[in-house]
């Protein structure tokens, strides 16, 4: 079967101030299936964030290009769905409100869209906070808005760029639990960003790491073949660990 | 924290919710001693309060000022004569209202041109390069420089003097409105980006909103700037308004009647404030409780 995500020798620059040439991704091809829960795991300064955000069609890659379902990437779209590292929440909306954008932009009618977004809002589990605004919700339940928002559209693909980076290790232990959770009920193609390599084994089915300094290359690949739910104190969980991390430049 | 993670974690189906979890702050009640009392903050203000006035009545009363200064309780007096008695056939009422009119009128005007104007220059680089120039050479003028002009131009009626005030609110309206849309944060945009919107609803759902709370802050410094300038204009040429009773009681050499202004003034441009605060209570919903946080 075709990929669902096609990416082929993408390499970024940025120009800054005019002339200071910033190169962030070299040489980077990435294949994604269809429903696959993909992690792109690096250190900070590897680039991830932007390879993300050209999937995502924020930014034109250099060279290389991006296709989904075989039709190249020419920007932003309501196909791909993305998950935000410092949440991007509406301060003036709801939760409700927050979550039923996607819809509202393609108008949808308001009912169907309000079916929708409670769906989504009961999914992630923040049922009766329709109301709230996000400075009255924790950083994991602000999240879970960021998500419910970005599942409430639909799309095909979710991109999630660091999104457990702001919390507490027993929150992002805890969320980490519940994206696999909702992951398994609702199935997407899935792309997830992390400087965690605990975070990467715990939920991804492939493992692609880049190089830390920039710019970010493609380093090791690794396939998860764990049982689902995982259990991040298992042997060969802790095996794999122990590979990644000999082989990477991170430190735990 | 914990307590919180367990409960989350406590959730299996669906359909519980952390909704379900109350938090319950208990407030330990302390005994009261005179310490707690003096310490008390309302009382530290009273005392304070009292402590002023005392300082101001010995004051006046000492003869320090060589008599231009009147004791509180003298301006207190002042106030009740200017309730009952007209000064150039107005009460004490109809000057606070031909001041706050002047304001209004003043104000509605200059954010109405001002607020939309700004908000089109932050969002369009070609209006900005065209109206930026200009609006740089007015920027630094202090709105009481036009007095003058204002008075040449339309005579010493009230256009005069809503023209000061139009001029001087218009600046911080305008900066207020252009920099609220200039400092959201670009991530903002890349959310309707990435839900499948075009630019007019990254303007409808991030653009205006994001700016609202920068505008009303513009419309608090507009409206001390207001009174600045009506008190200005009342001052040099008027026959009624707050600054016309100060100017009166100079021209008599009566200083509880310039206090007594004074503080009406003060009183006055507190409640107007308190006005638009209240509209952006009403308008911004989500920065209410911010503070009961």
């Amino acid at each position: 079967m075709e990929p669902k995500i096609v990416c082929r020798n993408i390499s970024k620059v940025f120009i800054q101030k005019g002339t200071q040439r910033v190169h962030v991704l070299e040489d980077i091809s990435v294949d994604v299936k269809q429903n696959e829960f993909v992690v792109i795991l690096g250190p900070g300064q590897s680039g991830k964030s932007t390879l993300l955000r050209i999937i995502a069609g924020l930014e034109t890659p250099t060279t290389g290009s991006v296709s989904l379902d075989g039709k190249e990437v020419a920007g932003p779209g309501a196909d791909r769905g993305l998950v935000f590292q410092s949440y991007m929440l509406f301060p003036w909306k709801t939760v409700l409100g927050n979550v039923e954008l996607g819809p509202k932009l393609r108008n949808v009618a308001k009912k169907e869209r309000r079916e929708v977004a409670a769906h989504y809002i009961n999914l992630v589990g923040l049922k009766g906070f329709e109301k709230h605004y996000p400075h009255q919700l924790s950083g994991g339940m602000k999240q879970r808005v960021g998500i419910a928002r970005a599942y409430a559209n639909n799309p095909e693909v979710m991109l999630l760029d660091e999104p457990f980076g702001q919390l507490d290790a027993q929150t992002r232990y805890f969320m980490e639990k519940e994206i696999a959770r909702i992951w398994e009920t609702e199935r997407r193609t899935v792309l997830f960003v992390t400087n965690n390599i605990e975070e990467a084994i715990y939920l991804g089915d492939r493992i692609i790491s880049l190089k830390g300094k920039l710019p970010g290359r493609m380093h090791e690949l690794y396939e998860v073949q764990l049982p689902r739910p995982r259990d991040n104190t298992d042997m060969k969980f802790l095996l794999l660990r122990q590979q990644i991390s000999d082989a990477s430049e991170l430190v735990l | 924290m914990a307590e919180k993670v367990e409960a989350i974690q406590g959730l299996k189906s669906q359909d519980r919710s952390i909704a379900d979890e109350v938090q319950q702050a208990v407030r330990e009640k302390k005994p009261l001693t005179i310490r707690r009392i003096i310490t008390n903050e309302y009382f530290l203000n009273i005392v304070s309060m009292i402590a002023f006035l005392l300082v101001w009545h010995y004051a006046a009363a000492s003869g320090a000022f060589s008599g231009a200064l009147c004791t509180p309780w003298q301006v207190v007096e002042q106030f009740r004569n200017l309730m009952t008695d007209t000064l150039a056939g107005l009460t004490i009422w109809g000057h606070i209202w031909a001041s706050t009119q002047r304001i209004f009128i003043g104000f509605v005007l200059a954010s109405l041109v001002a607020i939309p104007l700004g908000l089109f220059m932050a969002l369009n680089p070609y209006v900005d390069a065209i109206v930026k120039p200009v609006f740089d050479i007015f920027k630094p003028m202090p709105p009481i420089a036009w007095i003058s002009i204002a008075i040449l131009w339309f005579g010493i009626g009230e256009p005069s003097k809503i023209f000061i005030i139009v001029i001087g609110t218009f600046v911080p309206c305008l900066l207020n409105a252009y920099n609220g849309i200039r400092l959201i944060d670009p991530e903002m945009y890349d959310v309707i980006k990435v839900l499948g919107g075009r630019r007019r609803n990254e303007i409808i759902q991030v653009s205006f909103p994001a700016s609202f709370p920068a505008i009303f802050a513009g419309l608090q410094i507009s409206l001390s700037s207001a009174w600045t300038c009506v008190l200005a204009a009342e001052l040099v040429a008027s026959r009624s308004g707050l600054g016309f009773i100060i100017v009166q009681g100079m021209k008599i050499s009566d200083t509880s009647m310039v206090i007594g202004g004074m503080i009406i003034i003060a009183i006055v441009a507190w409640l107007t404030s308190l006005l638009v605060m209240g509209l952006e209570k009403l308008l911004c919903p989500w920065k209410r409780g911010i503070g009961d946080l």
